[in-house]
């Protein structure tokens, strides 16, 4: 159970299908690593249900025959699929990802240095309008001083960091307001690697911020 | 109607033998609600019959993958529907990922998660206990699950302090989570 779970109103967000997908896929490999939020989640998705139970079904919601008629027809095209086996497949070069990140990994990806710091892997979620990045933080190494404008979302998949808010191990999540600014540093131990998702800019603001945030702005870093 | 029991024996029928009968009787309990569930989002009355038709499909096909111990049909249903809709909407708007690759239904990796958690009886009680809920509380419920708002849409929509809105949550969820915990122990 980490420490620090996603709050209650984004597990509601998310449970109600309401979030854009870069959120969306960092509360759901938080919740794929907290059971606690698991338990959550699968309490809001029935409260979803009771819902759909006792939602008042006008007459312009009746269904005509013809309809289910039509759904028949199309069965002989579907075929009942097998019960899938257990869960829990883990991605052969990147044994730390949960189940729901995987679909994202595509053959190939590997890490870029940036800045000489730390090593990032970019998400392409199409539509999406958040910057969504895995990071590799090597222990005792620091993220740049920074601020965002937007919400920012951590969802830690391996080793830790520390912070001026407190130390944060897998299966933690944050969720940083934009003005605040902060210096994660990785815990002792394997690398650190979260997924980040920014939903605007990264605001730099150690010395070199002015020159390297039109970089940031630009996606080049 | 169609109790809990009834509903989820029909999607083991559909499981087990590929049973046409159980999924019409599926399909005229669900696809209406499923539909009127969509349309408060304002999707119009064809989308809507058209994600209420896919989401019953998807029943169909995935009905082997349901498990009673773990959600009740209804909330197993709402699930399908529900990333029925985000596939919709993202038709609409941006390119075609499957929704189903991630936003998962049942708990991918923790199968120790309690299992009673969704299974009938819990259900039937949750229906109680959301009449419990304040007219606040519910109203906030309803406009994230009928109309798919995050709580900050739900804010500004309702001109409330987002403050407001999460601790209206909060106190939702911390009574329906008392009220559960208190029953299973």
């Amino acid at each position: 159970m980490s420490r620090h779970p996603a709050p209650d109103e984004l597990l509601l967000d998310y449970a109600a299908g309401a979030l854009p997908d870069g959120p969306a896929l960092a509360v759901a490999l938080h919740v794929a690593l907290d059971p606690r939020s698991q338990r959550t989640v699968d309490r809001l998705n029935a409260v979803g249900g009771a819902l759909i139970e006792r939602v008042p079904v006008p007459d312009v919601c009746a269904i005509e025959d013809t309809v289910l008629e039509r759904a028949l027809a199309r069965l002989d095209e579907v075929p009942v699929e097998p019960r899938p086996a257990a869960p829990g497949r883990r991605h052969q070069a990147f044994d730390w990802a949960p189940a729901p990140l995987v679909p994202h990994l595509r053959p190939g990806m590997d890490w870029r240095r940036v800045m000489g710091k730390f090593d990032e892997i970019r998400l392409d979620l199409p539509g999406d309008f958040h910057r969504v990045s895995l990071l590799r933080l090597e222990s005792g190494r620091g993220l740049p001083e920074h601020k965002h404008a937007g919400y920012e979302y951590t969802v830690v998949l391996q080793g830790g960091y520390t912070d001026e808010t407190g130390n944060y191990g897998v299966g933690d999540f944050a969720v940083g307001p934009g003005d605040h600014r902060h210096e994660p540093i990785a815990d002792p131990g394997d690398p650190c690697i979260a997924l980040i998702v920014v939903e605007n800019p990264i605001v730099l603001t150690g010395p070199w911020g002015r020159w390297l945030n039109p970089l940031v702005s630009r996606g080049l870093i | 109607m169609l109790s809990a029991d009834e509903a989820a024996d029909l999607i083991e029928a559909i499981a087990t033998r590929q049973d046409r009968a159980a999924f019409s009787r599926l399909f005229q309990h669900f696809a209406p609600r499923v539909k009127a569930f969509i349309m408060r989002s304002g999707a119009d009355p064809e989308a809507a019959q058209e994600v209420a038709q896919e989401a019953l499909i998807m029943v169909w096909r995935k009905a082997a993958s349901f498990d009673r111990t773990k959600a009740s049909a209804s909330t197993w249903l709402y699930t399908i529907a529900r990333n029925k809709r985000i596939d919709h909407l993202r038709r609409n708007n941006r390119p075609a990922i499957d929704t189903d690759d991630w936003l998962t239904v049942f708990a991918p990796e923790d199968d120790d998660a309690d299992k009673s958690v969704l299974a009938g009886q819990t259900y039937t009680r949750l229906k109680e206990l959301l009449g419990g809920l304040s007219a606040d509380q519910m109203l906030v419920i309803e406009k994230a699950f009928f109309e798919d708002k995050t709580h900050t849409a739900i804010a500004e929509e309702l001109k409330l302090p987002l403050g407001t809105v999460k601790s209206r949550i909060r106190l939702a969820l911390a009574r329906l989570r008392e009220a559960l915990e208190k029953d299973e122990s």
